[in-house]
């Protein structure tokens, strides 16, 4: 038999990778739905996209601003029999009712090999395991209430230190109305005024209070004294807020704080990238400390990503990809450093982590501090009627009766 | 002098011509008080445009300072540039240009489908005697009262079943449900206040259903068919929800990428670049505003009448 | 006579025919889109669903949920206020504006664009510009107090009774400019012939306007009021934008109501609860209407006959 000529042959070897190599990339197409659609998360998601490039995977994204929108979107596509491969969720129960349907794949094959139940933090697990099984692969970790001050204000009003419990927080926030500027920035919308009610029962009433509370669902806590003085002191809060709050957008306080005209904001640790926007560095034109005193409560929230269900091998492939890369030490430090959280692990190199996110980081290895945030301990139906409560409190005249009556009613809610 | 049924409208021209009539005095407290009027509102409408181009205008620095009513210091078009190619949507960073093309081969379909179908439904309700046409038709009226999302569960299942989901045949079958309520109601309420001896005569002479449609009545729409296009081009243009859930993501419409750089979760939010992008968006439906103007005549219907 | 009626009979079953076809389309959408979505919603609201549709059984309890809620009972009642200060003003408005331009203005297109430019932009930019232009310390109240007048106070968005007046104030500046465009296009279906008789016989414009040619663009009219009828049931991104829905609830409308429980706080069955209440809301309040019209085209029909 005579042997083809060197031409020929090599004319078929280019077409037969021709004919496999768009294959073999296709393998691992990854259509990623998330809500990161800003210069600095475009620039987060970015640092994830360009990992998983770097492990043989081809990213498509599929960017819906506003959560509420990618979730429908995911829902939807899952529910049309067109799913993407990976959509993101809060770490939280909102994706619970997915996983009760059975419309996700678990990635218990990742979890046991990069070994998550060794260094992931327990109310992270928690979340992502359900009925044994791992359906939720942890990004980030935010913290929704740091307590950013403005360097200025504070020296102008004559603040020393780092307020240290509750007494020495409302003293500050006396000084710095006395010094005329606005003490507390703040933006007057429901999920803005809630975060803060929970961050004041975690801080002030305390871990154990706040856990009876959002997991237990304790009505009789909410009517204890303990309760009623946070309930008393977060209105409080109210009188140091500037009359045009209602309706701000959280930039927007943050703003006030920038240019000095605030004195404190509360607010999750995303307000560092409209610092860092506005060319401030931290410990000389701002300030960042996450609670009261050095064993304050530290409340974990972040972000996830599930994988609809699917018995292509192709994507099961790139479903698995996807959640290794993620996890991956690199990635996590490269992407929370962009994003402005802190990695799910502490065995990471912090050297390039500003200092608000180290001091995160070293107190995540303390795991008395640890604390979930509630959306991983109650339903989106119950979280939505509780705001509903402590909107209304916020805004109107109402005595604390009340309100702990309207709360014991809210809480009870499936 | 009688002006009425004697008088053609060419004998009326004649005898405007041969007659020169006195110019009536131009500045009459009546005409001040229409443009006093109109010139007043025109200050209330405009004002906030004011706010959104002089926001648009202004860097990120001067905005932080709050003062919305003032000129921007240094007026620049960095944010509409970025706006249109640059900002960031996702993992991309190209703007909001990327669903320009998707919008319009999702609105021009599905105003014209839309349009068609509420004409000829308006059209048979008007003129057209069927008792059962009446009751679908206030059904489908009340209908509209039902906010869109409540459809999507029952929509996502019954597009997915026809293979639909996520096409642009999808999405343009989806724009024709939610229009036909409105398009119905205006074209039956236009043709209803049209002579019905027009109806009539043409019958007499020979017309049929679809000729006295495609020859009489849609020709004689203009008006109507004017705002038609200006509901539907606008509604559809804008539409955000529908076009994220159905359109799929070959087809996402400019919306989409709107939503995106305006409506970031915990990122910066870029004010300037916001309202840039919000006007850009609207300069399609301004446009079709404007060159609507033509057809805003007088007397089409009634010229037919007399003619 | 007989030979027009041997006509008609003869186009009889062929009219028929078409007629059916060409009201296929709209049919087919009422039944397999509209009735099919309203039966499965108010078969959601009986169970206990929450981001999928679920199969129990629980007769009235989303119901009763539904008017134990307080947000939902003062979404109601804002959508009646909000309703009647965004129909009145907006039909007004729109309807001075459609006979001011009429008058031969110089300028038209200009005008016309002015006042229907508000339409074109998305609400969510929008939205925000008249949070901001009504904020008491970003807006109109500290810039005219900066310009002397010290004690003008207009701080009606921050003011639970008063605020979702301010969102309807921002609504009529969206819709006047449709409601002009609809009655300009059928005041220029008015004849001209009209306006010349009117003149003979001495009558004032406006008497004209309210007497004879009002009636003649009913249509138009009752179009509008519909179009403004559904844009207030279904009011909602003009209170995201603008208060999401505060200070506190004070501006919450049913339409963000219904959203926040389908998507947010999946509980589909609540929110198909509250979807259904307000279907027969303006279900009772169109209904009286819409018989009118069908009593007074039945008297026509057999005028006609």
């Amino acid at each position: 038999m005579k042997l083809p000529s060197p031409a020929a042959l090599s004319t078929a070897l280019a077409a037969v990778i021709v004919l496999v190599a768009p294959h073999a990339a296709a393998q691992n197409k990854a259509e990623v739905i998330h809500w990161w659609t800003s210069g600095g998360e475009s620039a987060a998601i970015q640092e994830i996209a360009t990992a998983y490039k770097n492990a043989g995977g081809v990213w498509v994204d599929s960017a819906v601003a506003g959560g509420d929108a990618a979730r429908a979107q995911a829902i939807s596509r899952i529910v049309g029999g067109n799913p993407p491969t990976a959509a993101q969720f809060n770490t939280s129960k909102q994706y619970h009712d997915v996983i009760a349907e059975g419309l996700l794949n678990n990635v218990d094959a990742v979890a046991a090999k990069e070994g998550w139940e060794s260094f992931l933090p327990a109310p992270i697990i928690s979340s992502i395991k359900v009925k044994g099984h791992f359906y939720a692969v942890p990004v980030n970790i935010h913290m929704p209430a740091w307590f950013w001050y403005s360097k200025s204000a504070f020296q102008k009003a004559g603040i020393t230190a780092e307020p240290k419990t509750p007494d020495e927080f409302f003293a500050a926030l006396d000084k710095l109305k006395a010094a005329g500027l606005v003490p507390l920035a703040f933006g007057g919308q429901p999920w803005q005024e809630n975060i803060t009610f929970q961050d004041w029962l975690a801080q002030a009433g305390g871990a154990e209070l706040y856990l009876k509370f959002f997991r237990d669902r304790d009505a009789a806590t909410v009517a204890s004294p303990a309760f009623r003085k946070v309930l008393t002191d977060f209105k409080r809060l109210k009188s140091y807020v500037d009359p045009g709050s209602p309706g701000r957008n959280w930039n927007d306080a943050t703003s006030m704080v920038i240019t000095g005209k605030a004195g404190v904001q509360i607010m999750g640790d995303w307000a560092k990238g409209e610092f860092l926007a506005a060319k401030q560095t931290v410990g000389k034109d701002f300030g960042c400390f996450p609670g009261f005193g050095p064993k304050s409560p530290y409340i974990i929230a972040g972000d996830v990503f599930v994988f609809p269900r699917t018995t292509d091998p192709a994507m099961i492939k790139s479903q698995q990809l996807l959640a290794t890369v993620m996890t991956s030490p690199t990635t996590q430090v490269a992407f929370n450093n962009k994003k402005g959280s802190i990695p799910i692990r502490t065995d990471v190199d912090t050297s390039k982590m500003d200092p608000c996110a180290q001091l995160g980081l070293t107190i995540m290895k303390d795991k008395s501090r640890h604390l979930a945030n509630p959306d991983m301990l109650i339903t989106p139906d119950v979280a939505g009627a509780l705001t509903d409560v402590i909107t209304k409190y916020w805004n109107n005249d109402q005595s604390v009766d009340d309100v702990v009556k309207a709360l014991q009613a809210a809480i009870k809610g499936s | 002098m009688s002006a009425l049924a004697s008088d053609t409208p060419s004998s009326v021209a004649v005898a405007r011509q041969a007659r020169p009539r006195p110019r009536r005095p131009w500045l009459t407290p009546a005409r001040l008080g229409v443009y006093g009027f109109l010139a007043i509102s025109a200050a209330f409408f405009l004002l906030p445009l004011y706010v959104m181009v002089a926001t648009s205008l202004k860097t990120m620095d001067e905005i932080r300072l709050g003062a919305i009513f003032a000129l921007p210091g240094k007026p620049a078009f960095d944010a509409w540039v970025q706006a249109w190619s640059s900002a960031c949507t996702g993992l991309e960073c190209r703007g909001i240009q990327v669903g320009f093309w998707n919008s319009v081969r999702i609105v021009v379909p599905s105003t014209v489908l839309s349009i068609l179908v509420g004409a000829l439904n308006g059209y048979a309700l008007a003129f057209w005697r069927s008792r059962w046409a009446g009751g679908l038709f206030a059904v489908l009226l009340l209908g509209a009262f039902i906010p869109y999302q409540v459809f999507i569960y029952p929509l996502v299942r019954g597009l997915a079943f026809f293979g639909l989901f996520g096409s642009l045949t999808g999405i343009v079958l989806v724009h024709t449900v939610f229009g036909m309520p409105v398009m119905t109601l205006l074209f039956r309420n236009y043709y209803a206040s049209l002579p019905q001896e027009l109806f009539k005569a043409a019958r007499i002479d020979g017309g049929n259903f679809w000729r006295i449609f495609l020859q009489l009545m849609l020709p004689m729409s203009t008006p109507i068919l004017i705002v038609a296009v200006i509901l539907q081009v606008t509604n559809i243009w804008n539409d955000f929800i529908l076009g994220l859930v159905f359109a799929g993501r070959e087809n996402q419409p400019m919306t989409v990428q709107l939503n995106n750089v305006i409506n970031s979760t915990t990122g910066e939010r870029f004010y300037n670049v916001n309202m840039a992008a919000t006007m850009l968006t609207s300069l399609v439906p301004l446009l079709i505003y404007l060159v609507s103007g033509r057809w805003f005549v007088r007397g089409i219907a009634a010229g037919a009448v007399k003619g | 006579m007989e030979p027009i009626e041997r006509k008609r009979a003869q186009r009889g079953p062929r009219f028929r025919w078409a007629l059916n076809l060409a009201l296929l389309p709209m049919a087919l959408t009422v039944v397999f889109c509209y009735v099919g979505t309203m039966l499965w919603s108010v078969r959601i609201s009986t169970t206990t669903s929450r981001t999928f549709p679920a199969s129990d059984f629980v007769g009235l309890a989303q119901y009763v949920r539904l008017f134990n809620s307080e947000r939902w009972l003062v979404s109601m009642e804002n959508m009646v206020l909000f309703g009647a200060v965004f129909m009145t003003l907006t039909m007004l408005i729109g309807f001075l504006l459609a006979v001011f331009i009429d008058q031969k203005v110089r300028g038209e297109s200009v005008l016309r664009t002015i006042f229907l430019y508000p339409y074109a932009m998305s609400f969510v930019a929008t939205g925000l510009i008249w949070q901001w232009t009504l904020n008491p310390e970003l807006g109109l109240q500290s810039a005219l107090r900066r310009m002397g007048l010290t004690g003008f106070t207009f701080d009606w968005i921050v003011t639970q009774d008063k605020v979702i007046y301010t969102v309807a104030f921002a609504a009529v500046w969206q819709a006047s400019g449709l409601v002009m465009a609809l009655l300009l296009a059928g005041l220029r279906g008015v004849d001209d012939e009209i306006w010349k008789a009117a003149r003979i016989d001495g009558i004032p414009a406006w008497r004209v306007y309210l007497s004879i040619v009002l009636p003649m663009i009913a249509p138009s009219v009752a179009t509008a009021l519909v179009l403004l009828f559904l844009s207030v049931v279904k009011a909602y991104d003009v209170v995201v934008a603008m208060t999401g829905g505060g200070p506190g609830t004070a501006s919450e409308v049913p339409a963000k109501f219904i959203l926040d429980y389908l998507f947010g706080r999946a509980n589909i069955g609540l929110a198909s609860a509250a979807s259904t209440v307000l279907l027969l809301t303006a279900t009772a309040a169109l209904a009286p209407w819409m018989y009118a019209r069908s009593r007074r085209e039945r008297r026509v029909q057999r005028g006609a006959a």
